[in-house]
């Protein structure tokens, strides 16, 4: 019995330390994904906000695991022991119901206690999934698991009762496991399902099997060699399943703007040498780490191109496409732009969430445009964070330092760029504005080269001649 | 259960924070509080004006309210004190007409300071139920959570009337019948639009307001006193952004006429003056007396051009018959703003129809993103119009409306931060005499305008509960059913 025992702890691990490294090296940039579409605050009102709703415990939980995806691995270790926690409770739960413990294998059914998870698995492949279904889930199984634990009789139908109510509050009455408000999340249901039902399957079969002297298989090779095999079954099959369905295209799409974000240049020069994007996003972050580096020019046509559009995308009404905008926008100095495609943005994230890397960079261009109170209310709110709170602590004390923000080497430099004179602007960047932004600042060989990249993208040679000359004139 | 949080929250706030004032040091100057209440006057049944230092060095703060009789109301906190909301009231009545007296300690790290006294006015003019706004979050094109609320100004209650997670879409343009919320007019926008109208407290319907004879959809709604007639513009909206202003984005119309609906005929009302292509017409207002209506109008700009800070609006008027629903043959320009080199938005006229309030700004007419912007009133009985200097600020002041005694005001100010639009109140004597704005009272109000994100759009007042019922509300609205308006036949046009 032991040994069966480790077996089946083994398979636990198993398939823990699969969903760990799944996560870990071929989903980091979902996670990241996740976490900058949320802001989690370690404030009563934010926590009320959320727990009063039907649902909202497990809401609240899916959120708070999330913001730890900020840094993948903790966020695919989260998930492994969460999708692991969810297989042993349906295996408990159907000792539970056969009224043996978890250790007497199910034989070949045993397997089945690990659809629920991979279910789940495949819940969390999309971007848009919440880990609040997830937790959803765990809190059902561990209601149902705890009411089984009262011995039979009417105890234990008042306590399931109470527990469906509580259920409700906690997680049967949520609506918020998927970002889109309006899409059923199939397959979150059929793993909720698939966690309760499954156990019942196993012990009505069980129950049939029992007939056959189950008692008799387990002192037999077949105790080790049915759990196994199911197991691999499911394993096999749901796996081949999760991989099929991973969307490692959005995983690299994600990539280029997770490396724009935290401005790896080198990182993203490496990665577009080793495969050239062909997506939007891609190119608009392959050109602006080619700026970044001063190779935006020279080596323009080595990289694949998308036009003007590959360069400075006109803003979208998403909340993602228009992120590396923002960051080329920021780098660039055009800070009004920047933070009006950073405000639309978040807008424009579904579940009414707001955004750690958003908020962030609020602060920032509200700091370089000098509204300083606007400012302090997003740092006020990021040092509620977990993650953001350093940096909020370090950046307050800026707020109204003119002399610290003109020193700062981001800050200083950014309000440097700005521009001097005031012109209407709407979606779409026109070369008239990057040429006005670097005669603000002829010293701003970013907007210098964008400009030049953006008459070499359209073929405007006349253009480029006139702002050489231009160049020449106004330097002398 | 969020009362109970707050009580348990104030509990331990009095647990944390309760000792006496002691070896204090006497300061000449008054404190400097958040909100800015110094000598403000209020209405008898405001809430309670809870404040915290401005400084958040403050470790613990006391005040103390007195009155003339003797009587006293005294708060300890950490971060704000927290009136009793009873004894308050109570204090408030006894002392309706007359001041108090408001004296505030504050303990640092080298101990307590007590400041001079400044005092609150309570005014003998009530002010009405509650306000009801929207709260959205300052953006542009793209919209998140937002929803129409109402508050009861006498306590902190603030309930949704509907919410835009009922329903994929926005929601704007509330507007009542002199505060009477059984008049009522509602839009939605996005790909459930609708007008939801509601009359004499009859079931709410959903209208499409758009007709082959207007230029769009009906905005800016506002009530005729007799329940009978909405007048409404329509817009052709448009917005650029600056690169370097102050102000950051212009929202301008490229094309805007007027139109009267007439409720029980289900018929909009056209007439050619307020129609021409070469006006933009908005923002219609009745007169108190339903004879007039008021309007912003500017001359529209050459197709293609644009010179956005040379539109500039008049405040005009146009007869309106409420018998026959016809027009006066002939606009007359109230201000001439467009002499200013300014432009009016927001033509408010006060229900007893003594005074008009409207704000003023450089050029345009959506004066809330507009940092010069201010608010200003015009006496009808005279023609004069003056800055309402006690109710503006250095920063924008933008919509405003009146409450049905016409002594109160509700404003919109971004004097706060520049940005998220708070509702303030200031007094209006018979004589035009205009007190301090006072911001709206809060149970914790640093907590509550610095935690939220929300700008409170188009305050205005209500004269009791709403009884909005917005689950009712939301299946019409996500029903595909809609009744159109109609038009009135009109040989003159």
């Amino acid at each position: 019995m032991k040994r069966v025992t480790i077996l089946h702890s083994a398979f636990t691990i198993l398939f823990g330390v699969a969903v760990l490294l799944f996560f870990g090296l071929a989903y980091p940039h979902h996670l990241h994904y996740q976490e900058q579409y949320q802001l989690f605050l370690f404030d009563s009102t934010y926590v009320w906000d959320v727990v009063r709703l039907p649902g909202g415990v497990a809401d609240l939980l899916g959120r708070f695991c999330t913001q730890f995806f900020l840094y993948a691995w903790v966020g695919a270790f989260i998930i492994a022991l969460l999708l692991s926690a969810v297989q042993l409770l349906t295996l408990r739960l159907a000792s539970a119901f056969t009224g043996q413990t978890a250790e007497s294998a199910r034989g070949w059914l045993y397997g089945l206690s690990f659809v629920p998870s991979f279910l789940l698995w495949l819940f969390l492949l999309d971007e848009h999934a919440l880990l609040g279904g997830v937790w959803a889930v765990l809190l059902t199984q561990l209601a149902l698991w705890a009411c089984l634990q009262i011995p039979k009789g009417w105890k234990r139908y008042v306590a399931m009762i109470i527990a469906i109510a509580i259920l409700y509050w906690m997680a049967f009455g949520g609506s918020h496991y998927y970002r889109y408000p309006t899409v059923v999340p199939t397959l979150l249901y059929a793993a909720w399902l698939s966690a309760i039902v499954l156990p019942i399957i196993i012990w009505l079969l069980h129950r049939v099997k029992k007939s056959d002297n189950i008692q008799q298989q387990n002192n037999s090779l077949t105790s080790y060699l049915s759990p196994l095999t199911s197991f691999a079954l499911v394993a096999l099959v749901m796996g081949s399943l999760v991989w099929k369905n991973a969307n490692l295209k959005a995983e690299k799409v994600m990539a280029y703007d997770f490396m724009a974000c935290h401005q790896q240049w080198n990182r993203i020069l490496e990665t577009v040498n080793a495969e050239k994007p062909n997506n939007q996003i891609g190119v608009t972050v392959q050109n602006l780490a080619l700026a970044m580096r001063g190779m935006l020019v020279d080596h323009l046509f080595d990289y694949n191109q998308n036009g003007i559009l590959g360069l400075l995308p006109d803003v979208q009404s998403d909340a993602t496409s228009p992120m590396p905008t923002a960051e080329a926008f920021y780098q660039l100095g055009m800070i009004y732009v920047a933070q009006r495609t950073v405000y639309e943005a978040q807008e424009a994230i579904l579940d009414f969430q707001k955004s750690g890397r958003c908020y962030k960079r609020l602060a920032q261009t509200n700091l370089i445009n000098g509204n300083y109170e606007v400012a302090r209310k997003y740092l006020t709110a990021l040092q509620k964070t977990l993650f953001y709170r350093d940096w909020a602590n370090e950046t307050l004390p800026l707020l109204g330092n003119e002399e610290a923000i003109a020193k700062h080497p981001e800050y200083g430099r950014l309000r440097q760029c700005a521009y001097d004179e005031d012109f209407y602007f709407s979606d779409h960047v026109t070369p008239e504005m990057l040429e006005s932004l670097f005669f603000s600042n002829t010293d701003n060989r970013l907007a210098f080269d964008y400009l030049r990249a953006y008459y070499m993208l359209t073929n405007d040679r006349d253009s480029y001649a006139r702002l050489l000359l231009r160049l020449q004139t106004d330097t002398k | 259960m969020k009362q109970a949080l707050y009580i348990f929250i104030t509990f331990l706030m009095l647990v944390a924070c309760t000792e006496s004032v002691s070896d204090a040091r006497q300061e000449a100057s008054q404190p400097r509080i958040y909100p800015d209440y110094l000598g403000v006057t209020i209405p008898v049944n405001i809430a309670p004006l809870n404040f915290c230092m401005a400084d958040e060095q403050a470790l613990c703060m006391d005040a103390v309210i007195t009155d003339r009789h003797g009587n006293s109301l005294h708060s300890q906190g950490e971060e704000s004190v927290d009136f009793d909301i009873d004894d308050w009231h109570t204090l408030l009545a006894q002392n309706r007409g007359d001041s108090l007296s408001v004296t505030v300690s504050a303990k640092y790290a080298d101990g307590w300071h007590t400041y001079r006294p400044f005092s609150i006015c309570i005014s003998p003019d009530s002010i009405d139920y509650g306000i009801c706004y929207r709260l959205i979050e300052p953006g542009y094109e793209v919209w998140s959570k937002m929803g129409i609320y109402e508050r009861d100004l006498s306590s902190f209650d603030e309930r949704a009337l509907i919410e835009n997670t009922q329903f994929e879409g926005c929601v704007n343009c509330h507007s009542f019948n002199r505060g009477n919320p059984a008049d009522m007019s509602l839009h939605i926008r996005g790909p459930h639009g609708a007008t939801l109208l509601r009359q004499n407290n009859s079931p709410i319907v959903a209208y499409n307001t758009k007709t082959d004879q207007t230029l769009g959809l009906c905005v800016y709604p506002y009530w005729h006193p007799s329940g009978h007639y909405v007048a409404y513009s329509t817009n052709t909206t448009r917005q650029l952004f600056h690169s370097a202003d102050r102000n950051r984005i212009e929202v301008f119309d490229e094309a805007s006429d007027l139109q009267v609906y007439d409720v029980e005929k289900n018929e909009l009302l056209l007439s050619p003056l307020v129609k021409q292509d070469s006006i933009y017409e908005t923002f219609p207002v009745f007169s108190a007396d339903g004879r007039s209506i008021y309007f912003c109008a500017a001359r529209a700009l050459p197709e293609g051009s644009h010179a956005l800070d040379s539109i500039r609006y008049n405040l005009c008027r146009i007869d309106f018959d409420p018998v026959t629903g016809n027009f006066g043959d002939r606009i007359e320009t109230i201000i001439d703003a467009e002499a200013q080199h300014k432009s009016v938005s927001f033509p408010r006229p006060s229900y007893d129809g003594r005074f008009l309030c409207y704000t003023l700004s450089d050029y345009g007419q959506f004066s809330i993103w507009h940092h010069e912007a201010d608010l200003y009133l015009l006496d009808l009985a005279t023609g004069e119009s003056r800055p309402m200097t006690g109710a503006n600020s250095d920063d924008t002041e933008s919509f405003h409306n009146w409450s049905t005694n016409s002594r109160w005001l509700v404003l919109s100010s971004r004097r706060d931060d520049s940005l998220f639009t708070r509702p303030y109140f200031c007094h209006v004597d018979t004589k035009g005499h205009v007190t301090k704005a006072f911001m709206l009272p809060q149970r914790n109000p640093r907590r509550f305008y610095r935690d939220r994100f929300f700008s409170f759009n188009v305050p205005d007042f209500v004269i009791g509960p709403t009884h909005f019922d917005g689950r009712k509300a939301s299946r019409l609205i996500n029903d595909e059913f809609r009744k159109d308006f109609g038009v009135r036949k009109n040989p003159t046009l």
